[in-house]
């Protein structure tokens, strides 16, 4: 799909997206299953019983053992009651009592850093908030610090999503992927398992260490919460916080408004700017989309994020143009298909929504802050997802 | 169409003629309840679409459910006939439905 709405009277199609040549660059690279970009059809299918997991090399995955995979990998009964077990961790009340007090501790230490460095780079900053909010969340909270518990999240995710061909590289690949998930248990994981069997407290690992998960069960499941809050943060702040430092009116609405209004506007970005674009899904019964296309059992779709965001026909028209007031005039809820749908719609949602409001807010009071050079985009093809890196901010000393 | 009454925390009264097969909240949201947030777009994850349904149409809407429960629990809310809107589908036998809808959703 390209930015060009043609067709549109009042605005000549404008395309606000930064991010969209990368993403039409990778289109290709689900060649082979059937791509899914219609709004209500991507819901349906997302939302159907019929559906199971796929992408994400669910492959390589040993369904037989639900106890030691991750719940993403997971569908059904067992997947809702892994979910719901800590489903109030996630929950806005939760978010607002408990995790604002995470997130605003968190950038009073980054701004405070910006300030006294002059500049800083903003995915840097961005990485640090979201390991901060992620590590309390899940109780990564005995580690010797959040910056050394972020350095070996990164390479036990580095190693994870890296996927290359050839029975050496795999080789070395398996390696290093243990080698990074020992050093993680052993400096992150082991100390919070520690303290919480002595003193069990309201998060993730506590929910797991008393449910007695199994070690590979505990590391699955502590990374797929983290590190998944951790990867998608990252980029969507920085998304964000290119677009309110290139869109002076926007930026000015951003710091007047209300909290709804800033959450409308950030959700309005994320609609253009989904951090994932690809959802995959398996048909394991016979499945007719709403239109009469039938799916076969066995055959893999991919729902394509960023069209189904961009359907005119629940965006209204100019669906490539960033209007915080689409979504409340369309009465659709604010992301459109951003965080997914369904059973296995993003966890964290809410939380990154918090964190990214909590987290501009503060960068964009700050004296003299300043976008010194923009972020270059790349796509990591293995989260089918952007990857901005290069954003240098700075601001006045304090 | 089935007729739903949302009755608002500061006595506010509003109708709508809901489409059966959604949710009451996909129908709320639809029609502009405003009090209906449902951050999760109906998945029952964030607890931001809560109900009191009226004492007499709880028998036909039903308890909460057990995927309803942790969301409820994490939000204290303990008002008689809370269910989330996502997880009570409107079917023919919800014409004349009373809700009430809570001050706050968070």
């Amino acid at each position: 799909m390209d930015g060009n709405s043609a067709g549109c009277p009042v605005h000549q199609g404008r395309d606000d997206r930064k991010s969209a040549k990368v993403a039409e660059a990778s289109a290709d690279m689900h060649t082979g299953t059937r791509v899914i970009g219609n709004f209500v059809a991507a819901r349906d299918l997302l939302r159907s019983p019929k559906m199971r997991q796929a992408g994400a090399s669910i492959e390589h995955v040993d369904l037989s053992k639900p106890d030691e995979i991750s719940f993403f990998f997971l569908d059904g009964e067992i997947h809702r009651k892994r979910r719901a077990a800590v489903a109030g961790l996630f929950a806005p009340k939760t978010i607002v009592t408990r995790h604002h007090v995470v997130m605003n501790r968190a950038i009073d230490e980054i701004t405070a850093d910006l300030q006294k460095r002059g500049s800083a780079p903003l995915d840097e900053m961005s990485w640090q908030m979201a390991v901060d909010v992620a590590a309390d969340i899940v109780g990564l909270t005995d580690s010797d610090s959040n910056r050394n518990l972020a350095i070996r999240v990164r390479k036990v995710l580095d190693a994870s999503i890296r996927q290359r061909k050839g029975f050496f590289s795999k080789l070395v690949l398996n390696a290093r992927m243990l080698i990074a998930v020992g050093r993680f248990y052993k400096h992150d994981m082991l100390p919070a398992i520690a303290a919480r069997k002595i003193q069990p407290k309201d998060d993730v690992l506590s929910h797991l260490v008393k449910e007695n998960y199994s070690k590979r069960g505990m590391i699955m499941e502590c990374l797929s919460y983290g590190g998944a809050g951790m990867l998608t943060t990252r980029e969507f702040i920085v998304m964000c916080a290119w677009h309110l430092f290139d869109n002076q009116p926007l930026r000015e609405r951003f710091l007047s408004g209300e909290e709804s209004d800033q959450f409308a506007i950030l959700e309005e970005i994320l609609r253009l700017e989904p951090v994932a674009a690809f959802l995959q899904r398996r048909v394991a019964e016979p499945f007719e989309e709403a239109n009469g296309t039938a799916l076969k059992e066995g055959e893999v779709v991919s729902i394509s994020i960023r069209d189904a965001n961009v359907d005119e026909a629940i965006t209204g028209p100019c669906p490539f143009e960033l209007d915080p007031d689409r979504g409340k005039r369309m009465k659709v809820i604010g992301p459109f298909m951003s965080f997914g749908d369904g059973p296995h719609r993003c966890p964290g949602a809410q939380v990154a929504m918090h964190e990214t409001r909590i987290f501009l807010d503060r960068l964009f009071r700050l004296p003299g802050v300043r976008l010194v050079s923009a972020p270059a985009v790349s796509w990591n093809p293995n989260i089918h997802g952007y990857e901005l890196r290069g954003a240098v901010v700075a601001c006045d000393p304090a | 169409m089935p007729r739903i009454q949302f009755i608002a925390a500061d006595g506010s009264e509003e109708f709508i003629d809901a489409v059966v097969g959604l949710s009451l909240m996909e129908n709320a949201v639809s029609n502009g309840i405003e009090a209906i947030r449902a951050v999760c777009g109906g998945n029952a994850y964030c607890g931001t679409c809560r109900v009191y349904v009226d004492p007499a149409w709880r028998a036909v809407t039903g308890e909460v459910t057990e995927m309803e429960l942790p969301l409820i629990e994490a939000t204290d809310d303990t008002t008689p006939g809370v269910r989330l809107a996502c997880q009570i589908p409107v079917t023919p036998a919800l014409d004349g439905l009373i809700v009430r809808t809570p001050l706050s959703q968070e």
